[in-house]
């Protein structure tokens, strides 16, 4: 995994804290924490190492929204995960100038949230119609926003290169073995 | 939509769809126009937005079932994999070997019978009136044999968390044998009714080029993405399931023009077959659904899972709080970003041939709405 250690020492040069997580368990191989103005640069030099777009998405966490993007690489398996969270006014710099397909999803996600994303050629609406285009859907109620250390997995189980944790989750059955990969 | 000032031409609009029959659902297309040339094309989707991620987090995970055989209802049975693949992975619930060998097979039809569809109305969309009957009669065969094991013919709810909900029958290797038989004998006539034609040849050669890069920018995968010469297939660079216990090819062509994605599919057919074949006769003895949870929470924390449908990369991404019903379901479907890049990929080709290139996208339209 010499390219994978490689990458994680760019990316952490940027600096972007990133972490690698077990596969067999989250379903991807690095996970990233971004300052909402490092996204930019950080799209770019997964661009240039051959990356492409899987995702960009958010979930709507107290204090702020958080923007998801997922990244994968064709020619080796290494699927990341980064998360950043949206600045106080509610906007995040655009990485559609970088990945063409952010576009799209870059729209679909203020459609949902509201999220405003700076120097995208033309936030408009991709699939409310027009009449509810302050709905944002997804934005959770009162009641059922959560923090968002709630929505984190155990951090003991974030360590990299360890045995999956034997302290079994509430309420989960211990998630053992691996699921064949 | 951008028209450029310096065309002293006179550029018109039109608009195809949202009720068109070659945009293969409520598609619009809002084309900028130069007589039959395409100037510009630019998608207009969301007809048919049923707000799937959000009845994904308004419900259990249990609930959630059935909806992800409606994203892609031509090759439902891969995104159910997908879904509870995930719930598996996060639960840590293992299904019985010989549940996840039905799995693959009834997959692997479910594929046969979307590229078969594609076929059909690929060429129906070039004036082929023919193909299409045979390729629904090879279809329906598909049909039939998933009808027995599944109890339904396109919205499958089939597979369950810790297996399939019931058991293969002798009937069914039978009969699932007979139909690998009948199209592989079948390839043959379709080569001769349409791969060597030399109409339908000079109507898709070398019209639009895709490319690697184009594919990395728009997050292209699936058939379209190999044609440009990129092996890639989840199925082997993640691998999922059973799948690295058999052995099989990734087409992959060289050229990335529509006649290169519609070769891909077509040797995509014959792999499938080939994983069939061999789950059949590999096909473990015991029980097909591990013993679960009545109620099963999801725990805290956030798990992702890709599968590869018959038209590319789709991927959850569920975000849990430790409850029954995911405080967050992300589903990330490939005709969503196929289509994206139609407006680059289509500058200056004539509308007829934006026809065709929106027939080698096979787009399902819900799927891009969901």
């Amino acid at each position: 995994m010499n390219k994978t250690d490689h990458l994680i020492n760019e990316l952490g040069r940027l600096p972007a804290a990133v972490n690698r997580v077990d596969y067999r368990q989250q379903g991807y191989h690095l996970e990233a924490r971004l300052q909402a103005g490092q996204v930019p640069a950080f799209a770019e030099l997964l661009r240039q190492r051959e990356f492409y777009l899987v995702f960009v998405s958010a979930v709507h966490v107290s204090p702020a929204i958080e923007i998801i993007y997922q990244f994968a690489c064709f020619a080796r398996p290494c699927r990341i995960l980064a998360r950043s969270t949206v600045a106080a006014d509610g906007t995040l710099p655009s990485i559609a100038n970088i990945f063409d397909g952010a576009n799209w999803h870059e729209r679909e996600t203020r459609d949902m949230f509201g999220v405003v994303f700076t120097g995208h050629p033309g936030l408009e609406l991709l699939l409310l119609p027009e009449e509810e285009a302050d709905l944002k859907p997804l934005l959770k109620e009162e009641g059922a926003l959560k923090p968002a250390d709630q929505i984190r997995r155990a951090p003991d189980e974030e360590v990299q290169d360890t045995k999956p944790s034997t302290t079994a989750e509430p309420g989960a059955k211990e998630p053992k073995g691996e699921h064949r990969q | 939509m951008t028209t450029n000032p310096d065309n002293q031409q006179q550029s018109f609009f039109l608009n195809m769809g949202p009720q068109h029959p070659s945009t293969h659902g409520v598609l619009r297309v809002l084309l900028e126009m130069d007589g039959e040339y395409v100037r510009d094309a630019e998608p207009v989707i969301g007809y048919g937005h049923r707000m799937q991620e959000k009845l994904g987090e308004s419900r259990t995970w249990k609930g959630f079932m059935p909806y992800t055989a409606r994203l892609d209802y031509i090759g439902a049975l891969p995104c159910s994999h997908g879904f509870i693949g995930l719930i598996e992975r996060m639960t840590g619930i293992e299904a019985p070997p010989r549940a996840e060998y039905i799995r693959v097979i009834t997959s692997e039809l479910n594929r046969i019978a979307s590229h078969l569809l594609w076929l059909g109305a690929f060429l129906l969309d070039l004036g082929a009136f023919t193909p299409i009957m045979y390729t629904f009669d090879d279809r329906e065969q598909i049909l039939d044999i998933l009808e027995d094991v599944t109890g339904s013919r396109l919205t499958y709810c089939y597979f369950r968390v810790g297996g399939v909900s019931r058991d293969i029958d002798e009937p069914f290797v039978e009969k699932t044998h007979a139909f690998i038989r009948r199209l592989r004998s079948r390839f043959k006539l379709y080569e001769d009714l349409v791969t060597g034609n030399i109409i339908f040849i000079k109507r898709v050669q070398d019209i639009v080029q895709f490319t690697p890069d184009m594919a990395m920018r728009y997050g292209v995968t699936g058939p379209i993405l190999r044609s440009t010469g990129i092996c890639y297939d989840i199925r082997k660079n993640e691998p999922y399931s059973v799948y690295p216990e058999f052995d099989f090819e990734i087409p992959v062509g060289e050229t990335g023009d529509c006649l290169e994605v519609y070769r891909v599919r077509m040797r995509e057919m014959e792999q499938s077959l080939r994983i069939i074949e061999q789950a059949l006769d590999r096909l473990p003895q015991g029980p097909v659904l591990a013993k679960t949870p009545r109620q099963l929470k999801l725990p805290q924390g956030d798990a992702s899972f890709a599968v590869e449908t018959a038209r590319g990369e789709l991927s959850y991404y569920l975000i849990s709080d430790g409850g029954e019903t995911p405080y967050r379901l992300k589903i990330r479907t490939p005709s969503f970003s196929n289509l994206s890049l139609l407006s680059e990929l289509t500058r200056n080709v004539l509308l007829s041939d934006l026809v065709m290139v929106l027939g080698t996208l096979d787009l399902v339209i819900p799927e891009i709405d969901r």
